[in-house]
């Protein structure tokens, strides 16, 4: 009886987890091993409400994905919303993520930290290169905040100035987003008439 | 290796080593981080943690050399020595750590063990390890022989040996070491033991190598991937079947049976108790030397771990194909953003990602308006007086004699006309430490004589009741005359 319950505590902790964001194997080992005993519940559970559970167990993380509705039956309204890109945001999603690929050819370190420094230097080649230096950092610290609000990097805490690049990163910004992304560059470029000269 | 004219000429423009004793800081870096590293036989230490070592030792050489020698800060020194252009330190972020960590690379290893043999030993014993070598040899010769009737005969060989033996001491004849043998030998040993201590370092930066060169096979590798998974796979695994790793495994295997350990604890007892061997006094170190090898064979094993998970990550079925088109992916996308450049799009939508959860916000969990509260203060009469305690106890933890810091100022100011509160603490050591720092500032914020000078900021420095260094940075402070 009390082991039942006990079960059902910890799906109850495993499922608010889930719905409140990334789950994290090295954050919480006894809870991840939790999410592992209990998959098929959480399974189930999520699909009721249009999300399906994706778990990397390589990489120690799970998270929550909506179902893409094919076919016919009415579609179910999304509990997970998008978030709205600018561009110099997307860029730096995909700037970060092709930092994560070399890091991973290259290290066999398994964390990805990289300083302000650095990233500052990685997006400026593709702004436009005004005069004030200063205003250019603080619009890339800026993006840099909405990316770590979206949880895809956080501050460490010894370093204010140290950034660790999340592994999550790899799913959301994949092979088809990119994808996405590139055509729509190109499209931009077609309508607004091709490119601009830093001279013209 | 070889020792042309072309490879010393490389080695000496790009050995870490090298370039560490070529070093102008040479001294003070070498004897820090052996002090650090090697003495306590650490294998890393918190960025924080080193600094505060470095800045300690940068204060008392500034007191004992000059005020200017070595004038970059703690923390900037350690990101030099561990830039990579030097490598003489290796910077890491640990798993459960969001501070980096820090450990010798090899090569300063090296270096430091090379310089410690400089200062030439008492005596070199020749002997013992003309006969470790032998030994090694017969081992090699003996070990290879598949011929059973050889090494049958070899054995009788040796059985006959000790049989003689056995009848000499019948006889009488007990062979024993001589003292110079024993001495001779205890060396040996020491020296060895302790290059197997510090060859861990090395053997941990062979693995990382072993993992990188097998990492940049498989991002240029072109062929198909059944072929590439074959050629690194094959029937092993590389890292822990690489020369390395078997070695490795067996030295741990050896080191972590039961039975081995007690013979070995057994046998440094008895040597140690030997009257030739205390009376020399030995480095008592050694006596735990196997729980020193222990402890760093057991990072060893970690790293192996590791580095095996993380390359079977890497080699994952989807994400190594993911990658390679990601990467192409990524050029167009680099290519197309420097076209844009500088007619970016600025709409404040350019793409959508889905959020990492759901934002489930109930109406009901936001607070409804609440006016401030007022809380009466009126009713509130606080009857100290019935409390019958001392509340000097309070006052007294520490006292400043506030007269006593402006007669300090006073004093200073009769002879120039004026005097930064830095300069002050030097003349006049700081020796209630941040009490009397704050009681300074205090008698400086009461008059208006004295000046903050926010463009400016100063250390001070003292020594507080554990003997340990602070420093507190402020605003320069002058005081002033008139």
């Amino acid at each position: 009886m009390s082991d039942q319950k006990e079960s059902g505590k910890a799906f109850s902790k495993v499922m608010i987890n889930l719905l409140k964001g990334v789950m994290y194997a090295d954050e919480d080992p006894k809870l991840w091993q939790h999410l592992l005993n209990l998959q098929v519940r959480v399974r189930d559970y999520a699909r009721e409400i249009g999300l399906s559970l994706e778990i990397s167990e390589d990489e120690g993380f799970a998270w929550l994905k909506t179902i893409e509705e094919q076919g016919e039956g009415e579609e179910l309204p999304r509990l997970i919303s998008r978030r709205q890109l600018s561009y110099p945001v997307s860029l730096l999603l995909a700037l970060l993520r092709r930092r994560l690929a070399e890091h991973d050819a290259t290290s066999s370190d398994n964390r990805l930290i990289l300083s302000k420094g650095d990233i500052v230097e990685m997006i400026t080649t593709f702004l436009p290169s005004g005069s004030n230096e200063v205003k250019m950092v603080n619009q890339v610290e800026s993006h840099l905040k909405k990316v770590a609000d979206m949880g895809f990097v956080r501050f460490l805490r010894s370093g204010k100035d140290t950034i660790e690049v999340r592994r999550i990163l790899k799913v959301f910004v994949d092979a088809q987003w990119l994808n996405e992304f590139d055509q729509r560059i190109k499209e931009y470029l077609l309508s607004a008439g091709g490119e601009v000269k830093e001279d013209e | 290796m070889s020792l042309s004219y072309n490879d010393i000429l490389q080695l000496f423009k790009f050995h870490s080593g090298w370039k560490l004793l070529r070093a102008d800081s040479a001294p003070l870096i070498i004897s820090f981080l052996n002090k650090a590293f090697i003495e306590p036989n650490l294998r890393s230490i918190s960025r924080s943690n080193l600094i505060s070592k470095l800045e300690d030792t940068l204060y008392e050489l500034r007191q004992s050399e000059n005020e200017e020698c070595y004038p970059r800060s703690a923390s900037a020194y350690l990101e030099d020595w561990a830039h990579d252009s030097k490598g003489w330190l290796r910077k890491f972020y640990p798993d459960d750590s969001d501070e980096p960590h820090f450990d010798l690379t090899p090569a300063t290893e090296k270096v430091i063990g090379w310089l410690e043999s400089l200062s030439g030993r008492a005596f070199i014993g020749t002997e013992s390890r003309l006969m470790t070598i032998f030994e090694i040899l017969r081992q090699m010769v003996l070990g290879a022989e598949t011929d059973v009737a050889t090494r049958i005969e070899a054995l009788e060989a040796e059985k006959n040996q000790i049989d003689k033996q056995i009848e000499a001491i019948k006889n009488g004849e007990v062979p024993v070491l001589d003292q110079t043998a024993l001495r001779e030998r205890f060396m040996q040993f020491s020296t060895m033991s302790n290059d197997l201590r510090s060859d861990f370092r090395a053997v941990e930066e062979n693995f990382r190598k072993l993992d990188l060169q097998v990492r940049e096979k498989i991002a240029s590798w072109e062929g198909r991937k059944g072929d590439l998974l074959e050629e690194i796979f094959g029937e092993r695994d590389v890292i822990t079947d690489s020369d390395q790793g078997r070695s490795f495994q067996a030295f741990w295997d050896f080191l972590m049976s039961p039975s081995s350990q007690e013979e070995f604890s057994e046998l440094l007892q008895k040597v140690f108790a030997m009257d030739c061997i205390s009376s020399s006094k030995p480095d008592n170190r050694l006596r735990r030397i196997h729980f020193d090898w222990l402890e760093a064979g057991e990072k060893t094993q970690r790293t192996v771990a590791n580095l095996s998970e993380q390359l079977r990550r890497y080699l994952d079925n989807q994400a190594y194909l993911e990658n390679k088109r990601i990467m192409s992916i990524l050029d167009s996308i680099s290519q197309g953003a420097l076209r844009v450049k500088h007619n970016m799009p600025r709409n404040s939508t350019f793409m959508n990602l889905d959020k990492l959860s759901p934002d489930i916000h109930l109406i009901m969990e936001r607070p409804l308006f609440k006016p401030n509260a007022e809380i009466d203060l009126s009713g509130v009469i606080l009857e100290a007086e019935e409390a019958e305690f001392d509340s000097g106890a309070l006052f007294n933890q520490i006292y400043v004699d506030r007269a006593e810091l402006e007669a300090n100022i006073r004093r200073e100011l009769q002879t120039v006309s004026q005097v930064t509160l830095c300069a002050l603490t030097e003349k006049y050591p700081l020796r209630k430490g941040l009490a009397e720092l704050v009681c300074y500032i205090s008698i400086a914020s009461a008059t208006h004589l004295s000046v903050f000078d926010e463009e400016c900021e100063e250390s001070i420095r003292w020594e507080d009741s554990d003997g340990r260094f602070r420093r507190a940075t402020l605003p320069r402070i002058i005081f002033n005359r008139s």
